[in-house]
């Protein structure tokens, strides 16, 4: 298959490896995202989905493999290096700042990706937002429709909103790869088909690669363009959504043949 | 589909009917539940469903005592148990099975049997038990040592399970069984819950996954925002389900 | 080989003692989820309690049953009951503050109720304590030796038949994991703990009484040495293990015996010996990292409000009683817009923060009154607390802002005292720039701190800084050119070029000026860049690191800071007193500040300058009542801490949130203020952080429930 997207990848792991203890997480996996792709990954639990992330962002290190993005060898790189290069996450486990505003959660991620903060501009009350880092914030809330909810403390929210303002956290400084950990857990059918939306809108609007961790199949098929199955740490299959779930093996670890 | 059981088989045995009457409950300021009412005949299983946060998983919590009451009455088998204590109820014979990790991750499979078995059967009962569940469910006799926070969701459901099947409980209250599973651990869960229900034991399904939830219930009771909306059998409910858990403005 | 025999004999009691109280704190550890570092203070009062009755004519055994037996579990089920069993789930500071306060209190408070520290040397429980009953090698063994030995024993067969015959153990465990889940299997989980706390109890009130005929009188401070030694041993069992931590306190009781046998006498050998927990602490906690698993019902409780360090620096919020027709009914956070250009009423800014605005209004009065009419012992305890605003400033940006905890806080304010006094004393320098200088360092000895601890968060963190503290009292402070030991070092009191501040007033004028710039510096950076980003970091590391967020050098950063704002403030008050000695600012005072600021509020500058005031005001009130209540200002801030874990955002929020309240429910306030037409709405419920909750909660007498 001769696809302009992929010939180019945006995100290229080759043979990563992870092992916890006794249990091997992650084995010789090979995955790629191109530019401006969206792929899916579902799997069993514990098929090794929540490691592939943390192995991708840095929060785990690699056993063996390695991670290049956008044609740099990033897996030795610190986890904010790396986010700072244009990847951004959200957590299965919401991972919030408990009493920040919604506002500030977008505001503190633009200031640390531009890396911009100095002691000294504190000091001096120089360290305020900019109007172009609070345009910025006000476009994300705005996407991703928390502009009503901007001066809430998170503390407060709501899954769905907090959901969103995970989203809406690693989407600041313009992220090129979005990694989503089940989005949709613990959201009803209106808000899961709200967060699809917004979805199509991030990619429609900046041509960001995604990459969503998903047990909701509906949601993965109106999102995404390439289908990943993952099964004990290893790739079972890879390719257009329908032609990957009518594969015997993915229905069989998957599925199930009651369906 | 399953075949609707006849709630009044009198060959499933003792008890394990519940009631709630008027139920009301808050968690400090924020009030999750006004005035409950329905029941659970002995035997039967009834599926609670509703939108998120319409209050479903506090009723779980009010039934086994994990969240006090604030107004109404939990009658199990006749016996109000609205102000017991969470030990007490378990110990009647009522699980509660909650939504997300309900095993202790920091014990191993074993040990996460042997403590109510221990507790229930005495120390000669505890082996006989424990062959028993790994019968039921053999990957957990492969997984006896470890760690049960190193198993995957489905299999902390099933060692769940194990533990219910074995002690024969009279009420299992499920809180979102089928939450983060693959579909395929979702058939497995759901065929050991229809086990424990052909084996007497009365169920109060919560479910979020509507549709698999009412393919094993007798009755369903819709919850919105706190307030019972629709209690009554399954048959002539499905269609217009979706406007009741979601309200008629959602598509 | 005979030599290291006969240095390592005599360390087994030690090593048996330090077992025992081990052991104790990883059961309650265990069953309650809380370190309790009271452990040492329960010690203490089990120890003065037999020495007391032995005093009065009770017989040894019959005092000593009482005072293990009986007050011991009592204290340790009040303690359970009254406070750690509230806590369980609370963030690591709001657990440790407490048992922190009481390490301090308790033994003040027994000291208060006994009247008088026994005169008698404390006896030994069963034997003459002198006598040799036997020899092992050429070692004789006493019978006080003889008898802590038997103790431990009897004490380790007990817990081993306990753990192995019956499901106590295995229930323990689940307790410690999730008590409801523990409840749902059947189990009373009330009484699990309960049974935990009375078994440790009584291991710490053995201990106590086991150690004290060692010491030629009762003194609280070696049961506070006693405690770290038993630290050490628990971490060595990894907070989890009862066996290892058995081993490792046995191992510390041999090994500083041995170390002081071999290694020559001065510095080194008085030194290493009492640094022997920071090292073994130092190497061990890294590897004490186990995995903590969260309650998967901890969203049965009620959500709480604005909790401690929770609600971002001192800008942001404060706690807003929202109003609907039937008066208050709900309180929810309250956050500054970020959006500049909306418009806010003057009046408003005043009102959202009246505590702030009250303390400006007593402040400068208090300054006023100062310069004129107060007469100089009272200006004395002024400039006192002004120099200790200063200190407590430095844990508002460490702890209320970025979230770590720091018991060596003292430390870095003794070595900026002494850098300045010693740059002024001995090489001539000005003092204002020796205070600078001692800022400096105190900044550098900051860094060095935060390095090797990086990966430390939490309990494991501040205890690496509490044997850091230690380290440095018995290491670094007691040599001449640094603190000089008992003696001290003279700091002078400043000159700026033709002003001198020798003058009382023209240093409370100095005082008030460092204040000033001090308040400023972390008040800047709570507002700035930096305020947001350490936020970040205090919510959630993880997600700080993946936004971007270098918190490697955030946290350098931020405890460098930290340290030389205390490093100033130490200079501050050594340059006030003339003079300063290491224990002026020992690992002790560290624990002291860290209680106090907690309490009075870690939120906002204004609560560090309050607990500054009210520290030095207090201790000042005490010494006008008899000497029996010297103690009394330790025990007022130790049961503060039990309504400290309901209101851990401190005392100078609450009391702000208490006074927003009152102006909301005051019709003509509240319409004076404009608070009414603000639409805030009813709360949303609070899920979702931190945990996964999909429960719809609606506020109370809300209509609908949406906003």
């Amino acid at each position: 298959m001769a696809d302009p997207v992929r010939s180019d990848p945006l995100l290229v792991a080759t043979g990563i490896s992870k092992q916890f203890g006794g249990v091997q997480a992650l084995f010789e996996l090979s995955f790629d995202v191109g530019r401006g792709e969206a792929v899916g990954i579902v799997g069993p639990n514990g098929a090794g989905k929540t490691t592939l992330f943390d192995c991708l962002l840095g929060l785990e290190a690699l056993d063996t493999g390695t991670v290049v993005f956008d044609g740099v060898r990033i897996d030795r790189l610190p986890v904010w290096k790396r986010s700072r290069m244009g990847i951004g996450r959200t957590y299965q486990r919401l991972e919030l700042f408990r009493g920040m505003t919604v506002a500030d959660h977008l505001l503190v991620a633009e200031q640390a990706k531009a890396g911009t903060f100095r002691l000294w501009r504190d000091l001096l009350h120089r360290g305020g937002p900019t109007a172009a880092e609070l345009r910025h914030v006000e476009e994300v809330l705005e996407l991703v429709g928390l502009a009503d909810l901007a001066d809430r403390p998170v503390d407060g929210l709501g899954l769905g909103h907090a959901r969103l303002v995970e989203l809406g956290r690693a989407m600041m400084g313009a992220p090129r790869l979005l990694m989503l950990d089940e989005p949709s857990s613990g959201l009803d059918v209106a808000e899961t088909e709200r967060l699809a939306s917004i979805l199509r809108d991030i990619r429609a609007a900046q041509g960001t690669s995604v990459v969503l961790v998903e047990h909701d199949l509906r949601l993965v098929e109106s999102v995404v363009d390439r289908l990943c199955v993952l099964n004990f740490g290893r790739m079972l299959a890879s390719g257009p959504v329908a032609e990957v779930l009518a594969s015997p093996e993915v229905r069989l670890a998957y599925l199930g043949t009651s369906r | 589909m399953t075949a609707p059981v006849d709630p009044v088989d009198p060959a499933r045995g003792a008890g394990g009917r519940l009631e709630l009457e008027r139920v009301s409950a808050s968690y400090g300021p924020y009030r999750a539940l006004f005035e409950v009412s329905f029941s659970v005949p002995a035997g039967t299983a009834l599926a609670v469903v509703g939108a998120n946060g319409a209050g479903k998983s506090t009723v779980a919590r009010v039934v086994s005592g994990l969240v006090p009451s604030t107004s109404g009455t939990v009658r199990f088998d006749g016996i109000d148990i609205t102000r017991r204590p969470a030990f007490e109820i378990a110990r009647m014979g009522l699980n509660h099975l909650t939504e997300g990790r309900s095993v202790f991750a920091s014990l191993t499979v074993e040990e996460n049997l042997a403590l109510p078995f221990r507790r229930a059967l005495g120390r000669q009962g505890v082996a006989g038990a424990l062959e028993q569940a790994y019968e039921a469910f053999p990957k957990l006799g492969d997984r006896r040592t470890q760690s049960a926070g190193t198993l995957s969701g489905g299999e902390q459901r099933m060692l769940a399970l194990a533990r219910v099947l074995v002690l024969h409980q009279k009420l299992l209250v499920v809180d979102e069984l089928s939450f983060g599973l693959a579909p395929v651990i979702v058939d497995e869960v759901y065929q050991a819950l229809s086990r424990v229900l052909s084996g007497g034991t009365s169920l109060l399904l919560i479910e979020q996954h509507v549709h698999r939830a009412l393919e094993l219930a007798d009755a369903v009771v819709v919850l919105s925002k706190g307030t019972v909306v629709y209690d009554g059998p399954v048959e002539g409910v499905e269609h217009q389900l979706s406007e009741l858990v979601l309200g008629p403005e959602a598509p | 080989m005979t030599q290291f025999f006969n240095y390592a004999v005599p360390g087994i009691p030690f090593g048996c003692v330090f077992a025992l109280m081990a052991v104790g704190l990883v059961l309650t550890y265990k069953a309650s989820g809380v370190f309790n570092l009271a452990f040492g203070a329960q010690a203490f009062v089990s120890a003065l309690a037999f020495v007391s009755l032995v005093q009065d004519g009770w017989p040894r055994w019959a005092a000593g049953f009482v005072s293990v037996f009986v007050l011991g579990p009592v204290v340790g089920i009040l303690l359970d009951r009254l406070l750690f069993r509230r806590i369980r789930t609370a963030s690591p500071l709001v657990k440790l503050v407490p048992s922190l306060g009481l390490l301090v209190a308790l033994p003040q408070l027994a000291l208060i109720i006994a009247g008088s520290t026994p005169d008698i040397p404390p006896p030994a429980l069963f034997v003459n304590a002198q006598r040799v009953y036997a020899h092992l090698g050429s070692v004789p063994l006493s019978g006080l030796e003889l008898s802590i030995f038997g103790c431990t024993l009897v004490v380790v067969g007990v817990l081993v038949a306990l753990f192995r015959f019956t499901p106590v153990g295995l229930e323990m465990r689940a307790v410690v994991e999730s008590p409801r889940l523990t409840e749902l299997a059947g189990v009373n989980a009330g009484r699990i703990s309960a049974f935990a706390w009375i078994l440790s109890s009584v291991m710490a009130g053995l201990a106590g009484v086991l150690l004290s005929p060692l010491y030629s009188q009762l003194d609280p401070q070696n049961f506070t040495v006693l405690l770290v030694w038993g630290i050490a041993g628990a971490v060595i069992g990894r907070f989890a293990s009862l066996p290892l931590a058995l081993v490792g306190g046995l191992a510390l009781g041999v090994g500083q015996q041995v170390l002081a046998g071999y290694l020559p006498a001065g510095i080194i050998s008085t030194g290493l010996r009492p640094s022997l927990p920071f090292i073994v602490l130092l190497v061990f906690l890294p590897f004490s990292r186990q995995r903590q698993f969260d309650d998967p019902l901890s969203s049965c409780d009620p959500p709480s409000t604005a909790l401690e360090g929770e609600t971002r620096g001192y800008q942001s919020a404060s706690t807003l009683a929202v109003t609907s027709g039937d008066g208050v009914h709900a309180v929810g956070l309250w956050h500054r817009s970020l959006h500049p250009g909306r418009p806010e009423s003057p009046w408003r800014r005043l009102a959202r923060r009246p505590t702030t605005n009250l303390a400006w209004a007593v402040g400068a009065l208090a300054v006023l009154s100062a310069l004129t009419w107060v007469p100089g012992d009272w200006l004395l305890t002024m400039t006192q607390g002004i120099a200790f605003g200063v200190v407590f400033l430095s844990l508002t940006l460490l702890t209320g802002m970025s979230g770590q905890i720091s018991l060596c806080q003292a430390t870095f304010a003794g070595l900026g005292g002494f850098v300045a006094g010693q740059l002024a004393d001995h090489y001539g320098l000005p003092v204002v720039l020796g205070m600078v200088a001692g800022g400096l360092l105190a900044a550098v000895l900051g860094v060095i701190v935060a390095v090797p601890t990086l990966r430390l968060a939490g309990l494991p963190l501040a205890l690496a800084t509490l044997a850091f503290a230690l380290l440095a009292d018995n290491v670094l402070f007691p040599n001449s050119w640094i603190g000089n030991g008992a003696g001290g070092v003279t700091v002078p009191r400043p000159s700026l070029g033709p002003i001198s501040f020798v003058a009382s007033r023209s240093f409370f004028v100095l005082s008030l000026l460092v204040l000033a710039v001090t308040a400023g510096v972390v008040k800047l950076v709570g507002d700035g860049t930096m305020g947001r980003l350490l936020a970040a970091m205090r919510g959630s590391e993880v997600a700080a690191t993946s936004v971007g967020i270098d918190v490697t050098r955030l946290r350098i950063l931020v405890f460098a800071l930290s340290a030389g704002l205390a490093g100033v403030g130490g200079a501050l008050f050594g340059s006030l007193e003339g003079s300063l000695s290491p224990n002026d600012f020992n690992y002790q005072i560290s624990a002291v500040l860290l209680v106090v600021v907690a309490i009075v509020g870690l939120g906002s500058v204004t609560g560090a300058v309050v607990a500054g005031l009210v520290y030095e005001t207090l201790q000042k009130a005490v010494t006008t009542l008899p000497s029996r209540y010297a103690g009394l200002v330790a025990v007022i801030f130790g049961l503060a801490t039990l309504s400290y874990t309901r209101h851990p955002e401190g005392f100078v929020d609450f009391l702000g949130s208490r006074l927003l309240a009152l102006i909301a429910r005051n019709r003509i306030a509240s319409r004076l203020l404009g608070r009414g037409e603000r639409g805030e709405g009813p709360v949303e419920p609070p899920s979702g952080v931190g945990r996964r909750d999909d429960e719809g909660l609606t506020p109370v007498g809300a209509p609908g429930g949406g906003s």
